[in-house]
């Protein structure tokens, strides 16, 4: 270990000082194999543990065990890893925005563990929220041990995204355009490179390790143009799935923080739900590969009017293990519900126009996926090349952008923040780069605060007061108390102007007689937005800063104008 | 060139936590040296036009230097005290004392006189208690310093001050610019708003004591 | 200058201890405490190149509602106006991130681990890598609150025992008590350490401050922890270079730490410490 950190110093400041690309190609493909491997860990431990749960299933007991998986799995997040709530996605996303990518080393494994003991044992969840959160993770703490900047640790994040998703789906580009779409909000030349290096790295391994268990086994599909319209149909149907599904995953997780019971015990009771469900229709279980598997290649046997209650068996079965203390994603469970709302529109279509030649069932499931994907995550390019990659052909691009741009649109419009960002935008905390809250959120009040101000004494007489402003510039004067320094008030030129030209009133006041009281302060510990809400509000052009009963500085519009400007500069230049 | 955080925190305007966030988020160009760090100004230059941004680095050159104020009594010492000037009129009394001034080159005195007149028409500078303060309106870029030069007339001239009365002392007041002629002009007024101070100038003092006595009434004024 | 430190209340009767340590820290070197009374069982700390993820046992939620009436009361025992630390944001619901904006931290000598550990000789992982990235100086306290009377700099010549001696210097400045310095005379001799106070241009400060500076032969290691006033605020560099010593804080240091008892400042190696 020690010799490779020597290594890397002496190449470090060699080769990659200045420009940094080389050095991000490198350790981009080393963080896609990593977030590979992780993501070929999960799937091959899912399949194994499936297949030796199969022939429990008949049992009638056989609903406890999602019950238990979930349990255990929050049980293991909470107790063991004590990660802390919340499904992965949205905390990548926060700690890229704010924190330039920092993330746990416990995160590159717990949440693997305890998806895997969620989907495992049934629960109705994605293994790819979890893989991108290890994945991320993974990257993340390769940067930290090569001490990198903010800036080149956000892509290596990136870089472990696009790796995980690249690996799990077998689909490059898709890994690569999720990464920028979801994860890191901004596309940049320095960023695409590494991140598609990781991305192809990371679907090498996963088809080099596990190439007859890839999800999707490319499929060449036919679609007409006499598909176009009835994917106009298609589109809308999956933009209102979409926007039930979301509203019914955060109802369920509202509904559970009600509940008296502790985590554990929560996570029981929406395990045996889903277990029950299973009972009935088998195909709510775990991430639903296989499901998926078979719709594509038309070997799916549920009818029309089964199919279209699976669907609403999907989206709560994922609801109550997702919102009652599961772990996984939803990607999986937007695939599966949105092959099956394709299935059930085109079996709905084929029994009202029969003799129409549409193009076939594994097709319209394609489609349905893009939708739910496009409506869920608000992500169309995901969507679309995605699917672009599972058919390994430019056939179905057409219907594909009708779909993915249609749902997408529909669903914004009815829910315009996506699930992934609906919490942190709730929290004020979605700060694309470039934006403004992002770049409020980056100044910080200590950046902007002037401190090159003269203290006055409150017992101080006028007449020195006006000695005092004959060589001064200021505009504004702290008056403290004279022993504490306790901030008292401030006075202002402008307002003391018919005193100052009346010498009759110079040795007949004191300056706390003639300062202003009322004006508003602010706080080093607030933030640059309720500073300036503050100001707004009251129509101020400056403000003084009071921390802890002592005056530091002040912070004028002009200021923060001229820093704004900087910091836009400095967030959108190319690199 | 090598410049540290605080160099460049001036240079940019900018706090240095706000360089050192920057260098955190890796939107500098920066090479570590030990804990701290430093910028390779060839560096900054490179990346600042390869992003289109203003660094204001040469601007640092030309930046304000406040210009250092020459005390009264240190201009009337070099503008130097002159008696019995001779003279009728403002014409021939203004004509005597520019005569007597050393400092002024000779080819700009025809100028400097009608300036000088120029600025009596406009407004008499008679300040009253038979004082007068003769300046042109633009400043003299020629001189290197300001100078005051006092003259004690032999006989009181009619000058159209504001109290009327007939002027016997003049300080003719010349600067290169307008901000130390605005100082120099405030301090005299000040010095001359004191009624000691103007008896003392009708006893026709000589000079390093009048010196001594401006220096004295300047301290007051300022503290 | 207004110093802010960050104590991180336990509401239990050792945690008292902690907090009136804080407390007197704070009153001896005019800094305002900022308590922060935990909601949930962790948090995240994010320094500049790493997040540390504190997590509490369930002894710093204890009877919650009691919690900020007993600061207070402690408070104002000590004449000191009360301030309470919110966090603002959460990387999920329930992991708040405690800023990092603060100039000290105080620890107990572990965070986490069962009340039978705290003594000497160990301090927990969690503190260890708090002091490795903070960019602020770790205040360990010692089990019982003990006021101190004096500041003792233990100087190695390390570029972090001149931080910990320039921290010990200002701490010195602002509370006006009596400093001394403690060398271990391991290769060099005095005078290579008188050079370097030069060169880090201390020498004008230390000959003003301090009072005295003893000098101990290497072997001697033993009775210069013993000669130590056992009333002092002892300040020291932590070392972190190496794999080995991400793990450990240097050997030096892990010996003092199990041998006093007394109230520990550290200045970890990303901490940076200006003398004004």
């Amino acid at each position: 270990m020690f010799s490779i950190k020597k290594w890397y110093k002496i190449l470090y400041h060699k080769l990659f000082h200045l420009d940094d690309r080389l050095l991000l190609i490198l350790a981009g493909s080393v963080t896609g194999i990593c977030s590979g491997l992780a993501a070929v860990a999960l799937r091959l431990s899912l399949e194994s543990v499936i297949e030796w749960l199969h022939p429990y299933r008949h049992y009638g007991w056989a609903f406890i065990l999602p019950a238990i998986g979930a349990m255990l799995s929050s049980l293991y997040l909470e107790k063991i890893a004590r990660e802390g709530a919340g499904h992965g996605v949205p905390e990548v996303i926060y700690s890229v925005s704010r924190y330039g990518g920092l993330l746990r080393f416990r995160s590159s494994f717990s949440r693997l563990i305890s998806s895997f003991l969620t989907i495992g044992s049934g629960g109705s969840a994605g293994p790819e929220a979890p893989v991108v959160m290890s994945g991320s993770s993974i990257g993340s703490n390769i940067a930290k041990f090569l001490s990198l900047n903010d800036r080149q640790r956000i892509t290596l994040v990136g870089c472990g995204t696009a790796g995980a998703i690249a690996s799990i789906f077998n689909a490059p580009i898709a890994g690569l355009v999720f990464a920028i779409e979801v994860i890191l909000g901004e596309w940049k030349f320095v960023n695409i490179i590494p991140i598609a290096i990781a991305a192809v790295a990371g679907a090498e391994v996963s088809q080099a390790i596990i190439p007859e268990q890839v999800v999707f086994n490319h499929q060449p599909f036919q679609v007409g143009f006499s598909d176009i319209l009835p994917s106009l149909g298609l589109a809308m149907a999956t933009a209102i799935i979409s926007v039930i599904f979301t509203k019914i995953l955060r109802l369920s997780g509202k509904l559970a923080k009600i509940t008296p019971f502790p985590l554990w015990v929560r996570a029981f009771i929406g395990g045996s739900i889903v277990g029950l469900i299973a009972i009935f229709m088998p195909v709510v279980l775990g991430e639903g590969y296989h499901s998926i598997q078979a719709m594509i290649s038309e070997t799916f046997s549920m009818g029309l009017f089964l199919a279209f209650a699976a669907v609403f068996a999907k989206i709560f079965s994922t609801a109550m293990t997702l919102g009652w203390g599961g772990s996984g994603g939803i990607f999986a469970p937007c695939l599966v519900i949105g092959s099956l709302t394709g299935i059930v529109f085109h079996r709905a279509l084929f029994a009202l126009f029969p003799t129409i030649g549409f193009a076939s069932e594994g097709a319209y499931a394609l489609l349905g996926m893009t939708g739910l994907v496009s409506g869920v995550m608000q992500a169309p390019l995901t969507g679309i090349f995605l699917i672009v990659e599972i058919t390994g052909g430019y056939e179905t691009i057409l219907p594909l952008i009708v779909v993915s741009s249609i749902s997408s649109t529909m669903s914004h419009y009815i829910e315009p923040a996506s699930f992934y960002f609906k919490e942190l935008i709730e929290r004020g905390q979605f700060l694309r780069p470039g934006t403004d809250a992002r770049i409020l959120s980056d100044l910080n009040i200590n950046e902007l605060i002037e401190t090159d101000y003269v203290k006055l004494s409150e017992n101080m007489v006028f007449r020195n007061f006006i000695d005092i402003l004959k060589t001064s510039e200021q505009h504004f004067f702290p008056v403290v108390e004279d022993e504490t320094g306790e901030y008292k008030g401030i006075i202002q030129i402008s307002s003391i102007r018919r005193y100052a030209l009346n010498p009759g009133m110079y040795d007949m006041i004191f300056l706390n007689q003639i300062m202003d009281t009322k004006v508003l302060t602010a706080s080093q510990e607030n933030d640059l937005q309720e500073v300036l809400d503050i100001m707004d509000i009251n129509n101020m052009a400056i403000i003084p800063v009071v921390e802890n009963d002592q005056f530091i500085g002040m912070i004028s519009k002009t200021r923060i104008l001229d820093l704004y400007r900087r910091e836009l500069m400095m967030q959108t230049s190319i690199h | 060139m090598k410049l540290s955080i605080i160099e460049l925190s001036q240079h940019l305007g900018v706090a240095t936590n706000t360089i050192e966030r920057w260098i955190k988020q890796g939107k500098l160009p920066v090479s570590p040296k030990g804990v701290n760090y430093q910028f390779h100004l060839r560096d900054l230059e490179k990346w600042a036009s390869k992003n289109n941004i203003n660094l204001n680095l040469k601007k640092n050159g030309n930046r304000k230097e406040k210009e250092s104020n020459i005390p009264l009594a240190t201009a009337v010492q070099n503008g130097g005290i002159y008696f019995d000037i001779q003279g009728h009129d403002i014409k021939s009394v203004l004509n005597a004392c520019l005569e007597k001034i050393s400092d002024i080159p000779d080819d700009f005195k025809i100028d400097l006189f009608d300036r000088l007149l120029e600025r009596e028409k406009a407004l008499s500078t008679g300040v009253g208690n038979g004082i007068a303060i003769p300046h042109p309106r633009e400043p003299l870029v020629y001189l290197n310093t300001p100078i005051v030069s006092a003259c004690f007339l032999n006989t009181p001239v009619d000058y159209k001050a504001i109290d009327n009365q007939p002027v016997s002392i003049l300080f003719i007041l010349l600067c290169p610019s307008l901000n130390m002629h605005l100082h120099l002009l405030s301090a005299l007024s000040f010095c001359l708003r004191d009624n000691m101070f103007v008896n003392f100038l009708k006893s026709r003092p000589d000079p390093n004591t009048l010196i001594e006595k401006i220096t004295i009434l300047q301290k007051t004024n300022l503290s | 200058m207004n110093y802010k430190l960050l104590h991180i209340f336990r509401n239990t009767p050792f945690g008292r201890e902690t907090f009136l340590q804080s407390l007197s820290f704070c009153k001896t070197i005019s800094a305002s405490p900022y308590v922060y009374i935990p909601k949930s069982d962790k948090f995240l700390m994010y320094f500049n190149n790493d997040t540390v993820q504190v997590d509490l046992d369930h002894s710093y939620l204890t009877s919650p509602d009691t919690a900020k009436k007993h600061a207070e009361i402690l408070f104002a025992e000590m004449g000191i106006k009360p301030l309470f630390y919110e966090p603002k944001n959460f990387t999920a619901s329930s992991l708040p991130d405690i800023s990092t904006n603060f100039d000290y931290l105080c620890c107990p000598r572990s965070v986490s681990d069962i009340s039978s550990k705290i003594g000497l000789g160990h301090i927990g992982p969690r503190v260890r890598r708090i002091i490795k990235h903070a960019t602020f100086p770790v205040l360990i306290t010692s089990p019982v609150f003990k006021p101190w009377k004096s500041i003792t700099v233990l100087f190695g010549g390390s570029e972090n025992a001149v931080k910990a001696l320039k921290l010990g210097l200002k701490i010195a400045m602002s509370s006006g008590l009596p400093l001394e310095i403690y060398t271990l005379l391991e290769k060099q001799n005095e005078t290579h350490y008188k050079s370097l106070i030069e060169k880090e241009e201390l020498t004008e400060p230390v000959n003003q401050l301090s009072q005295k500076w003893h000098y101990y032969k290497k072997n001697d290691f033993d009775t210069m922890l013993y000669d130590i006033p056992h009333d002092s605020l002892i300040v020291l560099g932590a070392y972190g270079h190496g794999i080995m010593k991400d793990i450990l804080l240097g050997s030096k240091m892990e010996h003092i730490q199990s041998t006093l008892t007394n109230n520990l400042l550290i200045p970890g190696p990303n901490s940076s410490v200006t003398l004004l």
